[in-house]
């Protein structure tokens, strides 16, 4: 949507394109057209939390409100695409961290009177200041804290080594402390603790020097103690707790949400750490209140942020949502919220600076890869580093767009010419006029295919020209192509290359075409035999794969290629135990090829049931005679098979490969959520990278179009060669 | 190039009985047809001899051989089928050397065999044409073609004239006839269709209920039907059927028929187990074995006229029992004309179990 700022911007050298827009959004905006009285009001809030707003907004006597929910993940892109024209909303709520960017892009502006002065707890206030601004109002305070499990742990040791020393004590099979190693966010508690700082000084990488060594080999020493379990995400951590499999949870308030009633446990602030002489510091994100330009000029507004964070609010948010307010002046009887009331004074706010969104990737991927044993640490925090600083290079300078206008007027003008040439004969002023009967008929599709495909095309392809942090984008030309295609300068195969990437996809294409045509074929030729019993029931339980929707299945396979906890590792230590050898489990995202196994298994289950009903199908239109002929002819089941049935069901199956070529030269489903990339993102195939480039590194939606436009433009291509292919398998093929 | 013989052949599909004991002898280089109504059995069991479907029960001997468990492939068999079965994405040429590769033949032998088979039936201008961009005549040729050119021991054949235009038809019925007398195999060959049957056919098998009713020569099972169900089975139009008994004191044999019609029996066809008058019997009699006579026995009064050319067939009833006339020549009776017409041959049967008295 930050797009349409860039597009605008553009459109401005040509007035007839503007005149198409103005008659495009002419029909939406009266649609939208605030109500002056209204104050709008947008927030990501859930379940309790909704609902405490909604019981509070029943006691404001002010301005009628109106509310909006958005999703978590779609707020930040919906006010960028809503506030610079006037739709946005008056007032919303969202984490302290975005301010930077919100600032950058002018979405926020000081609050004025809504703050109310010395109300806030110190870090909070910290939280909402950028450049001596103060661009939003706190709400509540969110961070790490310690759970305790009662029922195991006696007596809370004062520091993490005294937890540590727990294990031994502990009943086999539970970890002293369960929390999500591999995560950057959560690391940074312990990186707190020495000192350090997930972004450092001047927007420097923060995962390096002696403080994040030191932190690592920390965590390092706890894993091979088997303190911590290996490559935890979030359900683990949880599912272990709840289930006493482990003593003690450093979690988030969310944790809270998902352990039963009838459980013993308490929260804490996190403990000391002997070995740094501090405690540990978790990352502190503040949820605010936050104002448009348009509405900190209301002082109606203004007057009902500062209500929405005043005392009596969040005594309700308290009682309701066990939210830990931000004030000073209220508290809770929760003892869990008032543990992380405690907690949240002790932590480290979250920086505004927008630099961070580039630093999570770089300094996760640094986090797995020393924690599984891949690399030296020193090694991979310089990576990181590396990793970094590729990512926030100042953006190709500006290019003049005249090039580009000139090249665009000059083949609208040649167009144009030979239209005119055109319609000036005779014969084509008489089929226009008979055809257009025909135009009306299919005018609303034209409208519908133009708006829902051709136009977002259109844009995305125009994205790809420019660069630069959102809402500061200046054209660049075909620069993000030429970085692109050369490899941003290093060596071509360098690791997160597009070649690389391309070579992973085109592998990744290959190995799962021929694994889905293979099982499908097998599978459709074993339901197709008639004398198979309960047929109909083996074609269910082989359609599920199917449809399943594929991120469930995704998370599924991820899960259980576990290390630790996974199925496939539960097999793998069964058939030890049967062949009486040690086998090892095996860590299948710490090296390229059992990743990339792990992935194709994944997408091989996912998809080789469309190829078998497709197979099916093709086979149920195989004459019977002709293979009896052949039988009689003297052809084996094989060389019937291979003679007879296979060049006979071919015609049907090219479609259906090319298809399958396709959904699996984009299937990022399976990419991001089985192997993420792993190890160190060679997994990645193309559009998982050009995700990445588009929301995990700072942003860089040009950069990541200009792969979208790569990956379309090779998918026009083999999509042709492939059709070539079909229709000389149908020139040979069927009658 | 070879005898074969059915012994006892069964074949049910779980309950149903498709094949039931079925006998029989074929001597090398017959053409042998097997005929019958829809779902007699005929079509089961020149597959079963083909190797397409296992038999239930009996077995199958090939000069002597038993290939009752064997494939179709080692049987040395051909089969030409109703719907052609080319193989689609191959060109005709590739069709017909489809078996003989399988058979690893050396290219040679395939390209003279296929050049000879070519020549024989026409093919030559075809060759590199897919099947679907032939005729129906032409497909048929080309199944002909593919299952010659192996030169297998037994040629089999199911309906294959059945998507043919009559004309065609025909022709190809001719030259099939011709085809088997040149290669001297043993063909086997199913049809409903009678004249394929009677004009083809060495030995004619004919099944009713998956039970074989009679074997012979066309012109045997013409003249002497071992019952009413081949009787009535072979020969256009249809045998007609009138009930009666054996007249009394008549002084030829004589058959009185249910409507009092006393019909003399000629005497080739009176029963040698000489029958006591009296007893009931199905009168049989060919329309071709009327003729009309004056002073003949059997009234007619023409309901219908079916014009031929050669003859006229004429329809009307006989106690209420429809009968046909096969007259011959142009000038046949008018309608509503009643003729009298004397019979030249008869055949009688026993009323409950079918089978013919003689």
């Amino acid at each position: 949507m930050i797009v349409w700022v860039r597009i605008i911007r553009m459109i401005r050298h040509s007035s007839w394109l503007l005149c198409t827009l103005v008659v495009l959004l002419g029909s939406a905006r009266p649609l939208h057209a605030a109500d002056p009285e209204r104050i709008r009001l947008w927030h990501a809030w859930r379940g309790n939390e909704e609902a405490a707003l909604t019981e509070l907004l029943a006691d404001w006597d002010g301005a009628p409100i109106e509310v909006l929910a958005v999703p978590y993940d779609a707020l930040s892109s919906k006010l960028g695409s809503a506030i610079p024209f006037g739709e946005g909303p008056d007032v919303f709520v969202d984490s302290h961290e975005r301010l930077g960017e919100y600032h950058r892009r002018r979405l926020v502006t000081a609050v004025g009177d809504a703050y109310e002065a010395g109300a806030f707890v110190g870090e909070a206030e910290v939280a909402v200041t950028v450049d001596g601004e103060r661009l939003a109002v706190p709400l509540s305070l969110k961070s790490l804290a310690l759970y305790v499990n009662d029922g195991l742990v006696p007596r809370v040791p004062a520091d993490l080594e005294g937890i540590a020393a727990l294990q031994p004590s502990l009943p086999p099979g539970t970890f002293a402390l369960a929390y999500e190693a591999n995560n950057a966010y959560a690391h940074a508690a312990i990186l707190h603790a020495f000192g350090g700082q997930l972004l450092a000084e001047g927007d420097r990488f923060g995962l390096v020097g002696p403080a994040a060594e030191a932190s690592i080999e920390l965590v390092l020493g706890l894993l091979d103690a088997g303190v911590v379990p290996r490559e935890a995400d979030g359900a683990l951590v949880t599912n272990l707790f709840r289930s006493g499999q482990a003593a003690f949870a450093m979690s988030g308030p969310w944790l809270a949400a998902d352990l039963p009633a009838t459980m013993r446990y308490h929260v804490e602030p996190l403990p000391m750490l002997l070995q740094a002489g501090a405690r540990l510091r978790p990352l502190l994100t503040v949820e605010a209140v936050m104002l448009s330009p348009g509405g900190a000029a209301r002082p109606e507004a203004r007057a009902f942020a500062r209500w929405l964070a005043s005392a009596n609010a969040a005594q309700l948010r308290a009682e309701r949502a066990r939210a830990v307010t931000a004030r000073v002046d209220v508290s809770s009887d929760d003892p869990i919220v008032r543990a992380f009331a405690v907690q949240a004074r002790d932590a480290v706010p979250m920086t505004t600076s927008t630099a961070m969104r580039a630093a999570w990737e770089p300094a996760n991927k640094a986090l797995r890869k020393i924690l599984r044993g891949d690399a030296g640490v020193s090694d991979a925090l310089a990576e990181a580093e590396h990793r970094y600083a590729l990512v926030m290079r100042p953006p190709p300078p500006a290019r003049s767009p005249t090039a580009l206008l000139v090249l665009l007027g000059a083949l609208a003008l040649v167009g144009s010419f030979v239209l005119v040439q055109r319609a000036r004969t005779a014969a084509f002023r008489t089929r226009v006029r008979r055809s257009l009967s025909a135009w009306l008929w299919l005018v609303h599709a034209v409208i519908a295919v133009g708006v829902l495909v051709v136009l977002p095309l259109v844009v995305g392809a125009a994205t790809s020209l420019f660069a630069g942090p959102p809402g500061d984008v200046h054209y660049v030309g075909a620069a993000n192509f030429v970085d692109i295609l050369s490899a941003r300068g290093g060596p071509l195969l360098a690791s997160g290359s597009f070649w690389l990437t391309l070579l992973v996809t085109v592998a990744w294409t290959v190995v799962n075409v021929l694994l889905h045509v293979g099982l499908g074929l097998g599978f459709g030729i074993l339901l197709a035999r008639p004398v198979l019993r309960m047929r109909a029931a083996y074609r269910v339980l082989l359609i599920i794969p199917w449809a399943v929707p594929n991120y469930v299945t995704a998370l599924a396979w991820k899960g259980m290629f576990h290390r630790q906890f996974g199925a496939v590792t539960g097999l793998t230590l069964a058939l030890g135990d049967w062949l009486g050898v040690a086998l090892e489990p095996i860590s299948w995202f710490s090296r390229f090829s059992t990743a990339f196994t792990a992935n194709v298994a994944t997408n091989a289950w996912l998809g080789f049931p469309f190829m078998m009903v497709v197979t099916v199908a093709a086979l149920g239109a195989v004459p019977k005679d002709v293979l009896e002929a052949a039988e009689v002819d003297g052809a084996t089941r094989w060389q019937r098979f291979r003679h007879v049935t296979l060049p006979m069901i071919g015609p049907s199956l090219v479609p259906a490969v090319v298809l399958g070529a396709i959904w699996t030269f984009n299937m990022f489903n399976v990419v991001f959520l089985v192997s993420g990339g792993d190890p160190d993102g060679t997994t990645d195939i193309l559009v998982s990278e050009a995700y990445r480039w588009a929301f995990t590194r700072d942003a860089q939606y040009g950069y990541a179009a200009a792969y979208a436009v790569l990956i379309f433009v090779l998918l026009s291509g083999i999509t042709r060669g492939l059709d070539r292919i079909a229709a000389r398998a149908r020139d040979r093929g069927a009658m | 190039m070879v005898d074969i013989r059915l012994r006892a052949v069964g074949k049910r599909f779980g309950d149903t009985v498709v094949l039931d004991g079925v006998d029989a002898t074929f001597a090398d280089r017959a053409f042998v047809v097997l005929v019958g109504r829809s779902g007699c059995g005929k079509s089961t069991l020149l597959r079963c001899i083909a190797g397409l479907e296992e038999v239930s029960e009996g077995g199958i001997e090939f000069g002597g051989k038993d290939v009752t468990h064997l494939a179709p492939r080692d049987r040395d068999v051909a089969m030409v089928f109703q719907s052609y079965a080319l193989y689609p994405h191959m060109t005709v040429r590739r069709n017909l050397a489809f078996g003989l590769e399988l058979r690893k033949e050396k290219r040679e032998v395939i390209d003279a065999r296929i050049a000879e088979v070519a020549k024989t039936l026409e093919l030559e201008a075809l060759l590199d044409r897919h099947p679907r961009a032939l005729s129906g005549g032409q497909r048929q040729r080309v199944a002909m073609g593919r299952a010659i050119v192996r030169r297998p021991a037994v040629f089999m054949f199911d309906e294959p004239l059945s998507n043919l235009d009559p004309a065609l038809r025909n022709q190809v019925r001719v030259d099939i006839r011709r085809l088997h007398d040149e290669l001297g195999a043993t063909s086997i060959y199913v049809t409903h269709d009678q004249v394929e049957a009677m004009t083809l056919a060495d030995v004619l098998v004919v099944l009713d209920r998956g039970v074989v009713q009679q074997i012979g020569p066309p012109i045997e099972l013409y003249r002497r039907p071992d019952n009413r169900f081949v009787a009535g089975f072979v020969g256009s139009p249809a045998m007609n059927f009138l009930p009666g008994r054996i007249a009394e004191g008549a002084a030829v044999a004589s058959v009185e028929l249910s409507c009092g019609i006393r019909v003399p029996i000629p005497p080739g066809d009176i029963p040698a187990t000489p029958l006591p008058p009296g007893t009931a019997v199905t009168v049989g009699i060919r329309p071709h074995d009327l003729h009309r006579d004056d002073a003949g026995p059997v009234p007619l009064t023409v309901e219908l006229l079916e014009t031929l050319g050669s003859h006229v067939h004429v329809h009307g009833s006989i106690g209420g029992v429809p009968f046909v006339v096969a007259l011959e020549g142009l000038g046949g009776p008018g309608k509503g004309e009643t003729i009298t017409l004397s019979v030249g041959a008869l055949h009688l049967f026993d009323v409950d179990r079918g089978v013919a008295l003689r």
